[in-house]
């Protein structure tokens, strides 16, 4: 087996600090909206939880885009500009996911420090970090202090225009936290990815070229 | 010897008497100034008013004096001396209100009185002519503006100032002294069992006097409430996460009259001009746009609702017609049954959550050409429904008035989120059974 040092430090630290905040705002963005479905905490404890973790979060993404901006680990974040290869590509993991993983076929996708995330993972994560995070800081930001914001809140439509975009980023994320945790379960074993988050380091199959 | 010493016995004797009657006279003569003092202050009471008013009143202090007016009203004519010296108006006296009347044309025959209330719509305004200021401020307010309208029971300055009786500032300026509960009776009484009637606190600290506003319309009423309770923004902002905002969206009272019944008043607002939509003086589109779009005659239901906005919105591409929401009290009763603040609700809950009752009750307004506000009932659908999103964008209320197609959305997606491993960890499952079946049958 070759390890490969695939995350680092700043990498790992903002993935869990991100992980249990984005659990913590699920959980407490639930409370929030479902007043009267659930009572794990009164509304007033929910909301100022909810604002201090989504400040902390603000500042964990500046984090993960320092250290991408200013390292060369940035490449595993290009995207496939190339269609046909990213179609391609994608296809294959797909294929990979839905169909091969049950016959024990091996992951098309290799991991390798400039390349960590197959097709499927880098167009979620570009979309999700580029698109989708911005934006959900954004209008919770805006919804943190109504008032202070209020032109702006208009221009874009109204508060509620504001909440709607919210609430629809939030149900992505509550969706996509499940399949996340599980598709890491998709390695060589079911803790490779989670421990390679905690070390650095990923575990690579040797090639079928040498050996048996 | 003899003759001197009766004669110095009897001067004594006279000395004696002289001192008692000395001593009765002036005890007599203390009691005739007294007397004559107060019957001079008594008399200085009439006589602070002057001969000429003495002399009207010789004959307007008789009991049952009284006219028959053109419309069968009678106009009683008795003046009570007593309490016009006591009123401010008594230095100036009859002839300067009533100036057009002279002993030579009096009773003024000539003038035809239509009737009581006509009399005193035509006396007050005389009182423009010295409190011209007041006057002003007065003709601004909702009063005046219903008098105009043709409302000739709306109150002039003589309902609450009564005619002979006026008396200084101060006396108006505590809830018993306050006229006001002549006509806003329930209200009144609504107000004198809350924590500002019980300190007395007179209805023009909030409403102003003479120029007294439509009380649901503008901000004057809040104005009011923050100009006494000055630390009440800072106050809330320790606890109530964006209390900005609820200050601008939620009435005081909605949360400090406890026990009212609370409504959402959608308010049609002018982006681009900032104000408040009124309407004109003689086109009065509204109540007949919000008739026509509720087809079913239930209450604007949310496909009406966005099309009277549209219909608003189509009037010019400059205006930008949108609904602001406010949440109220519905009666004015509760507005003033206001408790103290360990007593204010303080319970999220009571509105951030599905089914809430604020949220039962909705109505869409507009300010009438009166400043009163003219409003049509909406059904609370309209808060919950996803076309909220474009028509009633202003106003949201977390949880409470959320769009429940969202709630399936998210049900779907935690399902799915759930579902699609749990489904594809079960097929691995299986094939891994299948492949251990295959490979047992290979090997045997």
């Amino acid at each position: 087996m070759q390890r490969i040092y695939v995350h680092p430090l700043p990498v790992r630290i903002w993935h869990w600090i991100n992980a249990f905040g984005f659990v913590a705002m699920i959980v407490t963005g639930f409370q929030i909206r479902y007043i009267g479905l659930i009572d794990l905490m009164s509304f007033r404890t929910a909301v100022v939880v909810h604002e201090w973790i989504g400040f902390v979060l603000i500042g964990n993404f500046f984090i993960w885009l320092i250290f991408y901006l200013f390292t060369d680990k940035i490449r595993v974040y290009h995207p496939e500009l190339n269609p046909m290869k990213h179609f391609r590509a994608s296809f294959r993991q797909a294929m990979f996911y839905g169909y091969g993983i049950f016959k024990g076929d091996p992951n098309p996708h290799h991991v390798s420090v400039y390349e960590k995330f197959n097709s499927m993972q880098s167009m979620s994560y570009q979309v999700i970090m580029l698109l989708l995070v911005p934006l959900q800081f954004w209008t919770g930001v805006l919804l943190w202090d109504v008032q202070r914001f209020s032109g702006m809140i208009d221009v874009l439509g109204g508060v509620r225009v504001v909440d709607t975009a919210h609430v629809l980023i939030f149900i992505f994320f509550s969706g996509f936290i499940f399949m996340h945790i599980y598709l890491a379960t998709l390695g060589h074993t079911r803790m490779a990815h989670i421990k390679s988050m905690i070390t650095g380091y990923e575990e690579i199959e040797e090639e079928h070229g040498g050996g048996k | 010897m003899v003759s001197s010493r009766r004669k110095s016995t009897q001067s004594t004797a006279i000395r004696a008497k002289f001192r008692a009657y000395l001593i009765i006279a002036a005890r007599l003569a203390l009691v005739v100034l007294v007397l004559g003092a107060t019957s001079l202050s008594a008399r200085a009471a009439d006589s602070a008013l002057s001969q000429l008013d003495q002399q009207c009143l010789a004959c307007h202090s008789a009991k049952g004096l009284e006219m028959k007016l053109a419309n069968g009203d009678v106009l009683p004519l008795q003046v009570q001396g007593a309490v016009f010296s006591k009123s401010v108006h008594s230095k100036i006296g009859c002839a300067v209100c009533h100036a057009n009347t002279s002993f030579e044309n009096h009773p003024p025959v000539k003038t035809k009185i239509a009737g009581s209330r006509e009399y005193s719509l035509e006396m007050n305004k005389v009182c423009e002519s010295c409190h011209a200021p007041m006057f002003k401020l007065y003709e601004g307010s909702v009063h005046a503006t219903l008098l105009r309208e043709g409302n000739s029971w709306a109150p002039v300055c003589t309902d609450c100032h009564s005619p002979h009786a006026v008396m200084a500032k101060a006396a108006y300026e505590t809830s018993t002294g306050a006229p006001c509960s002549k006509c806003h009776d329930p209200i009144f009484n609504a107000y004198a069992g809350s924590v500002h009637g019980q300190a007395t606190l007179a209805c023009s600290n909030c409403h102003r006097a003479h120029d007294v506003s439509p009380a649901t319309t503008g901000n004057q009423l809040k104005s009011a409430c923050l100009g006494c309770h000055q630390d009440a923004q800072a106050s809330h902002q320790k606890w109530l996460p964006n209390a900005k905002r609820h200050f601008e969206a939620v009435s005081c009272a909605a949360c400090h009259s406890p026990a009212a019944k609370r409504k959402v008043d959608l308010r049609l607002y002018d982006n681009v001009a900032q104000q408040s939509v009124a309407e004109k003086a003689g086109v009065p589109q509204f109540e007949s746009r919000a008739r026509l779009a509720d087809a079913k005659g239930k209450g604007l239901d949310a496909m009406a609702l966005h099309s009277l906005l549209r219909e608003f919105n189509r009037e010019g591409i400059d205006n930008k017609t949108t609904l602001r929401g406010r949440l109220e009290v519905s009666t004015g009763v509760e507005a003033h049954q206001l408790t103290r603040s360990t007593q204010a609700i303080r319970d999220c809950a009571k509105c951030h959550q599905q089914g809430a009752e604020p949220f039962q009750s909705v109505t869409v307004s507009i300010v009438g050409p009166d400043g009163r506000p003219v409003r049509y009932g909406a059904q609370p659908e309209v808060l919950n429904s996803i076309i909220s999103v474009d028509s009633l964008g202003g106003f949201y209320a977390i949880g409470g008035t959320r769009i429940k197609l969202l709630d399936w959305l998210l049900a779907l997606a935690v399902l799915g989120g759930i579902g699609a491993p749990l489904g594809h960890m079960t097929v691995r499952w299986l094939f891994k059974r299948y492949a251990k079946k295959i490979s047992g049958k290979e090997d045997s």
